[in-house]
Formats: C-alpha cells, structure tokens, sequence
C-alpha cells in the first residue's frame, strides 16, 4: 500500500512538472498524463461534469450490498441518483475529530460501504468533498479538507476502486451541512462527502 | 528626535509654537506616542505610526456657486474624512463669521487653512487648492498649489488624489486614499470578487464567475488579483485585471490552488498545491510555468506570503501538531518557527516596513488579530468581538483590515495598528478575505 501511494505520489509530481496543460475553461478536459514507467497507477482524471449527465435511461443494477433487494432500480438524473444514494447508504461520508484527518473506525465502515457499492457499480465516477469546522481558520481548513478528501480516496482505492475513478476537492468550512455553532453541527461539517458526478 | 520631543511637550503645555519653517509645525502627538516617550529610539522605528506629527488644518467650504449638495458627498466630505483619517493632520473646527484668511488660521488655532476654489467647465468640475498660513500667505513648500480636473463621477476620486497628495507633502508617504481593498462577498448570490475604495465607499463586483471565487490578492502593481475559482468539482487559480476584464486561469495540475499570492518583486505567485492530500507551498510564473515546491515532508502547509522584498516568504504549518506561523526564504530554504502562543495560527501578513507580521491567532478559544515584530518577537493583539481573522495592511502600515463575524455574519472592518477607530466597512451580504492593494495609488 505504502509503495503504490508513493508511486502514485511520484507519478502525480511529475505530472505537475512535465505536463502543465492550458486550462482555459471549465470546458476543457483535464492534464493527461505523461507516459512513463511510474504511471501505471496514475490514470488519467475523468472529465465529468454534473451538468451534462442528464438524458441516460434508466439502469438496472445487480446489487449484493442489499441482501433483501436482489434487483434495484438506479434514478438517471444524478442529483436524483444521489439522494437515493445517501438514503439506502450505498455511499456513505466519513467523519472527523477537529483539526485531524485520520479515519475512525467508523469513518473506516462508512468507506467500506462506500467502496463495495463503487466496486459494484463501475460505471459511476465519484467526487470526494473535504469538509471541515468553522472553528478553524478558512485558509488552513482548505488544506485540511484536501488532506481528509484525499485520505478518504486513498482508503477506497485500497478497498479496490479504481484510482480514475475518484475527484477529490475541498471546500474547508466554505460549504457547511449544518450551519449551526455547536458541536453537533461542527461534527456534522467535519467530513469527507462523496458524490456521484456521473459515469 | 530632538524636535520631536521637544514639540511634545510644547503640546503638553499648551503652548503653540510657530517654528518658523510650516514643515515644523508639531503641535498634536497621536496617543500612541506618549506610553512611548523615554523609550528608545528602536521603538519609534518600529511603528511608523506613532511619531508622525500632526498639523492642524481648517478646511472651510469650498469658494464656488455650485451647490453644496453637488459637491459635498462626492467632494468634500470625503476630502475631510480622508484628512481627519490621516494621521497627518488634524481638522480644526472654524469659528463663525471669520474670513477665509490668515486671521481664520489663527482664530481657528490652525497651521493652515486649505483654501479650495471650484467651478465648472461644460461636464468637468475644476478645483484648485492651496495652503494659507497664518500670515494669510499661500505657502508653495512642502505642498505647491494644485488643480483638479474631472466630470461628477470623478469628483470622490480627486478628493482622494487631493488629500493623498496633502499627506504625501507632509508626510513624505503617499496617503493611502486611492488604495482599493479586495475581497469576496456572497451579496449577488454566489460567492464572487468585489473592490471598494479604502473607506469602503465605491463597492463594485469584478468577478461574474457565479460559482464561487474568494480569497483574492493584488498583484504589486496594483492592475490585477489573482484568486481561487472553484467550478466542476475543481479549485484552480484564475487572474483578473481590476475592473473585472483580462480573466486567466495559472493551470498547475496540482489540488487546491488556494492562498494564491503574487511575488512583490516577480512574475512568480506562491500558493498552496496539494499532491495525494500533501497540501505544500509551491510557486508558479502567473502563466503557469516553471512550477517550484517550497516545503517538503508530510504535514498541511498553507497561506503563504511575501515579505516586501520578496526575500522571505511567511506560512502556516501543522508540523508541530497546531497550525502554526513560520517564516522562510523565498527559495525554501531556512525555515524559522515564528508563533508559538495558541493552538492555532494562520493568515500572516507582512506590513510594509517588512519588519511586522499580522495574523489570525487563537486567543482563549476566540481569534484575533495579533501584530508580531519579527526581529524582537514582541507581539500584541488588537482585541475585538467575535471570531476576527485574514488581517491584510493598508499601504502606509498605518491600518489593518480584517473579517469579523462580531454582527452574527461575516464583514469586512479597518482598525488602526494601535487599535483604535474601527469601522464596518461592509453590511451587505456575507463579505471575507479581504485583500489591501500594496500600493497607495
């Protein structure tokens, strides 16, 4: 594990060094990456986009997540998609101690879950979004959300989900779940949040 | 130095002095300067602001036939909120029924009056000011009479121009009247970039991205912002000129592309890049190229920014277990832990003297604003209500502002270093990251 996530790392620096790709608008596609002997594990970012996955039919899913629904029907529009999602537990966030982006056990279980119905259902890309507390300050809490993102990807991936698969970002505390000022809603802000942005 | 002290206590006495030379003319101290007084000279070198002297200044009403609800919001009320902000002068209250002549100056307790002639041509407002001392003569050192051209839109900015140069003259620092603060604010709906003049007056949105764009920062010359554009799942870097034209994105394949900040000296912005959730100083030419990583090693570093000679470079790290201010030099090199009070540091900025830090700092579980000299390593905080972070200096070193959520939402406020004379200078909406320009004009 450790010396894939290196390679990984090794290849994503030189990604950052060799390929420099002119991004002029949200339009164009992401940096391919460059061919060389470390980057087998680092394939290219899907280029997807909420915006433009809204006329697919209907899909039928084996699922084996769901031991009592052997045959579940998928919503196509993906906002749609989502709130079942969430609802069913198919994708389930991870959550964080303040200031900390390491993965309870709990946070581990919900990435399981996660990770199974990703396996499962390969036709969907997800977007892994680092949240965190108020309590914070908004320049360093947008790295700390980038950190728990990216531990949250780095779990799943080593649960099987392909790497290309998986976006991350962060918002920091720009985006709260709860806008409150208490503890149950910092808890509730300090997570990494997967979303299904389309296949 | 000698002068100076000896002014203050001629102030201390009550005595008014004419000293001969109008330059001279040191009859008000600021309060800052008296806890200071039998201290060494360092002190006074560390903060510009406490030894400045003041000069009184009657401004009476404008000589002209124009009305006075045409020129007095745009015109004249800025040039005396402008002066009275300075730190430079001291407005004297006129007496009544005095003319407008040496005997105003001296019934009014004054050094000068600034005489202001105005009228107009067609659609242009022309407005001539000059200084007259007590002996009624139009002085021509240290300020030369001037004229002022503009149509009625321009009439706030050449009373701004005006008292910049006032100050300038007396000070032999620009006023900082024309200096714009950056920021983003969510009052159209998404969270977009907006400027307004230094006093808070002029708010206008420069950014049209309707996603979200924030934290944004001036380039050293004052024409463009680099800020943080977030869209599709992504945060990227994108350049804006002042008036919301010119827009380019700095592409670096990397992640996050936060805290942007352009070098004061280069073409080269520093900004947190982030690899498989190392999120690192990085710096990268504002076309995207020559890409360079400053820190290394496994910890969260942010919010970099440049000293004033581009020689250093200020960041946060969590090395140390909290988030905590460090200092290095801009190639990456000698790094020197700068913070050590408080479970968590952010946000610091250097003031233009290059020898003080501002930055959000916890305080028994609240945030303020803390001010460190880096070279003694004495720290103050300005005390306030309410979370209060991202400090940004005003040209001068004379201010500071921040964002507070001391209302219940987030806005943007101005306080002096010392502490004193804060004001609210947004209301609409939630407004944050506020961003000084670097320079006075």
């Amino acid at each position: 594990m450790h010396k894939l996530f290196k390679g990984f790392l090794t290849g994503l620096l030189f990604l950052t060094i060799v390929a420099i790709p002119a991004c002029k608008s949200k339009k164009t596609p992401p940096p391919k990456v460059a061919p060389t002997e470390t980057t087998a594990s680092v394939p290219p970012v899907a280029a997807t986009t909420t915006e433009t996955q809204v006329t697919n039919p209907p899909d039928f899913v084996q699922t084996e997540t769901q031991p009592n629904v052997t045959v579940t029907t998928l919503p196509s529009d993906i906002a749609e998609l989502n709130r079942v999602a969430e609802e069913r537990g198919y994708l389930q966030d991870a959550f964080f101690d303040f200031d900390a982006s390491t993965l309870s056990s709990d946070a581990q279980a919900a990435l399981t879950a996660s990770a199974n119905w990703l396996r499962q259902n390969a036709q969907y890309n997800v977007l892994i979004e680092g949240h965190c507390d108020e309590r914070g300050t908004e320049q360093y809490n947008l790295a700390l959300g980038d950190r728990r993102a990216n531990a949250a990807k780095e779990f799943i991936v080593a649960l099987g989900v392909d790497a290309g698969r998986i976006r991350t970002v962060s918002y920091g505390e720009e985006r709260p779940f709860d806008p409150g000022h208490d503890e149950t809603a910092w808890g509730k802000n300090r997570r990494a949040h997967l979303v299904i942005v389309g296949k | 130095m000698t002068d100076r002290r000896v002014s203050r206590l001629s102030a201390v006495q009550g005595a008014v002095r004419q000293l001969g030379h109008p330059f001279v003319l040191l009859l008000l101290v600021l309060p800052m300067a008296a806890p200071l007084q039998g201290q060494t000279q360092i002190h006074t070198e560390i903060n510009p602001n406490q030894a400045t002297p003041v000069v009184r200044i009657a401004i009476p009403h404008p000589e002209t036939v124009i009305p006075l609800e045409e020129y007095n919001d745009a015109f004249f009320a800025p040039l005396t909120r402008d002066l009275a902000a300075s730190g430079v002068f001291a407005i004297a209250p006129i007496p009544p029924n005095v003319a407008v002549n040496g005997d105003l100056v001296k019934a009014a307790n004054a050094d000068f009056l600034l005489a202001l002639k105005m009228r107009q041509e067609e659609q242009d407002y022309i407005v001539e000011a000059r200084l007259i001392d007590a002996r009624g003569m139009t002085i021509s050192e240290p300020f030369r009479p001037s004229a002022y051209r503009g149509t009625a839109p321009a009439l706030t900015r050449m009373a701004h121009t005006l008292a910049s140069n006032l100050v300038r003259a007396f000070s032999g620092k620009t006023g900082i009247f024309l200096s714009q603060i950056g920021y983003a604010s969510n009052r159209s709906g998404h969270w977009e970039i907006w400027l307004m003049d230094w006093d808070g007056a002029n708010q206008r949105q420069i950014t049209h991205d309707r996603s979200m764009a924030i934290l944004p920062s001036w380039s050293p010359d004052n024409d463009r912002m680099v800020y943080t554009r977030f869209a599709g799942g992504r945060s990227e870097m994108y350049i804006i000129n002042r008036i919301g034209g010119g827009r380019m994105s700095v592409p670096t394949a990397l992640g996050l592309n936060t805290s942007a900040t352009f070098s004061p000296v280069s073409h080269d912005i520093a900004f947190v890049g982030s690899v498989s959730g190392n999120p690192d100083i990085y710096v990268v030419r504002d076309d995207g190229t020559n890409l360079r990583r400053l820190t290394t090693g496994y910890s969260i570093e942010s919010t970099p920014e440049w000293s004033p000679t581009g020689r250093q470079i200020s960041f946060t790290s969590g090395r140390s277990g909290t988030p905590q201010i460090y200092t290095m030099d801009a190639d990456g090199t000698n790094v020197q832990r700068i913070s050590f009070d408080g479970a968590w540091n952010d946000d610091a900025t250097w003031a233009p003297d290059g020898e003080q830090l501002a930055y959000t700092s916890q305080v028994n579980g609240r945030f303020q604003i803390r001010i460190m000299n880096v070279i003694t390593r004495q720290s103050r905080i300005i005390a306030g209500e309410g979370s209060n972070e991202q400090p940004t200096w005003s040209p001068d070193g004379r201010w500071i502002a921040f964002q507070s959520n001391r209302s219940g939402a987030w806005q943007i406020y101005r306080i002096r270093v010392d502490g004193t004379d804060l004001s609210q200078l947004t209301f609409d909406g939630e407004n944050k990251d506020p961003d000084w320009s670097k320079k006075s004009e």
